[in-house]
Order: structure tokens, then C-alpha cells, then sequence
């Protein structure tokens, strides 16, 4: 049992250490003025990727999706990168929390 | 403008109607006033730490920091729900006692530890969402329009404590024993939409698995993407397409919940 354990927090470990290598697949997303490009995003289904997010501004950005299980704030001029889980194959919708009318896109997992 | 209200609206309303519901409470139940100013030294010190994780939040650059500081948000989210949470329990308590006569049973330790809980949970509602509304209005300070934005941002503020003072006014107008009960569960659907939040966080982050993900997809119903649909998820933990472990651990919340209300009733 506390070998079990062991494992399972070594893997955990192992699992987070793993987001900082650098092979990941890196996607770009840019915001600017309320609007996100590009508006529909392709990536490979169960695969761990980085995400790489723009705020050209005017104006802060802030990257959200309750489906991606995220949040980023963004001031303007601010690049800032996420690394993603792998993910099963489907449609997720994400959003600028402080653009809401303008700022859909999605991120589809194929 | 219309952008700028309404986002430092919903941004600035969970800590005001944090703080109003906890003044109506507090005003009918104590008449020494420390609860009040335990309330109010809780909202100051909000107000500093928001000023300083919106600065940490500014100037962080690098993948390792950002994990970091992400993780450090989640933290606070599961300190507040559970805070509130426990806070709750104990106003349940402590209105009974006083409703019972039974002031001077009351331990000075039991009523000091209560304020406490009252000044972190406020200075956690403030810090939380204000990190956020210092890095919007900074990008509105780097933007330009900045009169017209600014007028929209200071009405905003105005608009959430307007909310909040009537909420707390139409709860103070209330009997007791009403007031107590109405003012709890909003607490609680409150921090239960905090634990839902943190939960999810966890998930995206890879510490959690998601098991299934999604359940269900109630999108075509209320879709969590849009204006209502987020203040649906940002105030009761609404989700349209919850992972598995989210509907888990939002059941297992309100059990808790529920053992410790039946518990603190009888007492």
C-alpha cells in the first residue's frame, strides 16, 4: 500500500516535470482588441501540447475555457504559455473573459 | 465603456456581496462591533494583497513561475471555499447561541477565532477577483481611451456595491432566523462554486484526471461561454460539460455541507 503510494506521487511528479520538456508541440494564439486568432485551432487528440498565448492589446486579455479547464490574465504585450493535458478528441470552446462578445474561438481535438 | 463596467461589475460583485452578506449578519448579531472591524481590516488587507498578486501576475514571464503562481491561486480558492464553508457553520452556531440567551457561554477563544475567520475570508474574496481587476485596469491605463474607460470602470465599482448594499439591505430586512438561513446558503452556493472552480483548475493542471470528461453537455441549455452562462459558473459552479471528478467532488461538497449543518443545528 505505502509502496503504491510511493508510485503514484513519484508519477505525479514525473507528470508535472514532464510539462517543462521542451519537445512539446507548441500552438500559437494570439489576442487582440477583444478578437482571438486563429478562431479555430487544430491539435492531435491524447497528445500533451504547449500552447503559447499572445495580448497584442489594446487592453488586457484574459484566456478561459471552462471545457480546457483554464484561466490566464494577460496584461497588453504579455506572452505567457500553458501546457495542456492530453485530451480526447472533440470541440472546446474557449473565450476572452474580458471580451466575452467578441472573444470566441475553439480549439478542436483531433 | 460598456465592456469596462461591466467586467469590474462582475470582477469586484463576489467581494462585495462577500462582505455585504457578512455585514447584515454581523449587524444583527453583534453588538460589540469586532466582527464589523474584523470585516472591514479583512477588506483593507484585500485590498493590498490584490495589489500585490496583480503586480506578481504582471511581471511573470516564464512557463516554471506561472505554474507556479497558478498553482498558489488554486491554493487560495480551496482556502476560501473552505473557509467560508466552516465560517458558516459556525455563524449557524454562534446566531443560535445568542438567539438562546446563551451569550455569556460563549468562549472569548470561540468568538476571536470567528473573526478571524471573518477577516481572511474577506481579505481572500477581495485579493482573488481584485488581482484580476488591477490587470484590467491596467490595460485600460496602457490603452489610450482612458476618461471614457475609466468612467465605465469607477461606475462598475459603483454598480457591484450597489448590488451588494441592497442584498444586504433586503437581507437585514428579514427575521433572524430567515436572515441567518438565506445569507448561509448564498455562502455556500458561493463556495461551492470557489471548490468547483478549484477542482477544475487541478484538472487542467494534471493533478487531478478528469475520469470522464464531459458527463453531459448542457451547452444547447445554458451555455457557460456566454455573458449569463459565465455568471451562472462564476456564482453557483455551473458547468455544461462537467468532467466526472468535478460532479464528484461538487456532490461530496454539499454532503459535507449538509452533515455539518444537521450537526451545528442540533448543538
Amino acid at each position: 500500500m505505502k509502496h503504491a503510494l510511493h508510485s503514484a506521487v513519484f508519477g505525479l511528479f514525473l507528470a508535472s516535470t514532464a510539462a517543462f520538456a521542451d519537445d512539446l508541440p507548441t500552438y500559437k494564439v494570439l489576442m487582440k482588441d477583444g478578437r482571438i486568432f486563429p478562431d479555430t485551432l487544430e491539435v492531435p487528440a491524447n497528445t500533451r501540447f504547449r500552447l503559447e498565448v499572445k495580448n497584442e492589446g489594446p487592453g488586457a486579455a484574459e484566456f478561459e475555457s471552462l471545457e480546457l479547464k483554464k484561466e490566464l490574465v494577460l496584461a497588453p504585450g504579455v506572452t505567457r504559455t500553458m501546457v495542456f493535458v492530453p485530451m480526447k478528441p472533440g470541440i472546446y470552446k474557449f473565450f476572452d473573459d474580458f471580451h466575452l462578445e467578441t472573444g470566441q474561438a475553439k480549439i478542436v481535438v483531433k | 465603456m460598456g465592456n469596462a463596467f461591466f467586467v469590474v461589475w462582475r470582477e469586484s460583485l463576489e467581494a462585495f456581496l462577500i462582505a455585504g452578506i457578512l455585514y447584515a449578519w454581523l449587524q444583527a448579531n453583534d453588538d460589540s462591533g469586532a466582527g464589523r472591524r474584523a470585516l472591514f481590516g479583512g477588506l483593507a488587507a484585500g485590498v493590498g494583497l490584490a495589489l500585490l498578486l496583480g503586480w506578481a501576475l504582471l511581471s511573470v514571464q516564464d512557463e516554471l513561475t506561472g505554474e507556479a503562481l497558478d498553482l498558489f491561486q488554486t491554493a487560495t480558492l480551496l482556502v476560501a471555499a473552505g473557509l467560508i464553508t466552516q465560517m458558516v457553520l459556525w455563524m449557524r452556531k454562534h446566531g443560535r447561541t445568542i438567539k438562546a440567551q446563551l451569550h455569556a457561554d460563549l468562549s472569548a477563544a470561540a468568538e476571536r477565532s470567528g473573526y478571524w475567520g471573518v477577516a481572511v475570508v474577506a481579505a481572500l474574496a477581495v485579493a482573488r477577483e481584485g488581482a484580476e481587476t488591477v490587470i484590467f485596469l491596467y490595460g485600460l491605463a496602457q490603452g489610450g481611451e482612458l476618461s471614457a474607460l475609466a468612467i465605465g470602470s469607477a461606475l462598475g465599482f459603483a454598480a457591484a456595491a450597489l448590488t451588494a448594499w441592497l442584498a444586504a439591505r433586503s437581507l437585514a430586512r428579514l427575521n433572524l432566523g430567515l436572515l441567518l438561513r438565506l445569507s448561509s446558503i448564498l455562502l455556500l452556493v458561493l463556495a461551492s462554486a470557489l471548490f468547483v472552480t478549484a477542482i477544475d483548475r487541478l484538472i487542467g493542471a494534471g493533478w487531478l484526471p478528469p475520469m470522464l470528461d464531459p458527463v453531459w453537455d448542457t451547452s444547447l441549455l445554458i451555455d457557460d461561454a456566454t455573458t449569463t452562462g459565465k455568471l451562472f459558473s462564476d456564482f453557483a459552479g455551473y458547468r455544461a460539460r462537467p468532467a466526472l471528478t468535478t460532479l464528484l467532488a461538487w456532490a461530496a461538497y454539499w454532503t459535507v455541507v449538509f452533515i455539518g449543518w444537521r450537526k451545528s443545528g442540533r448543538g
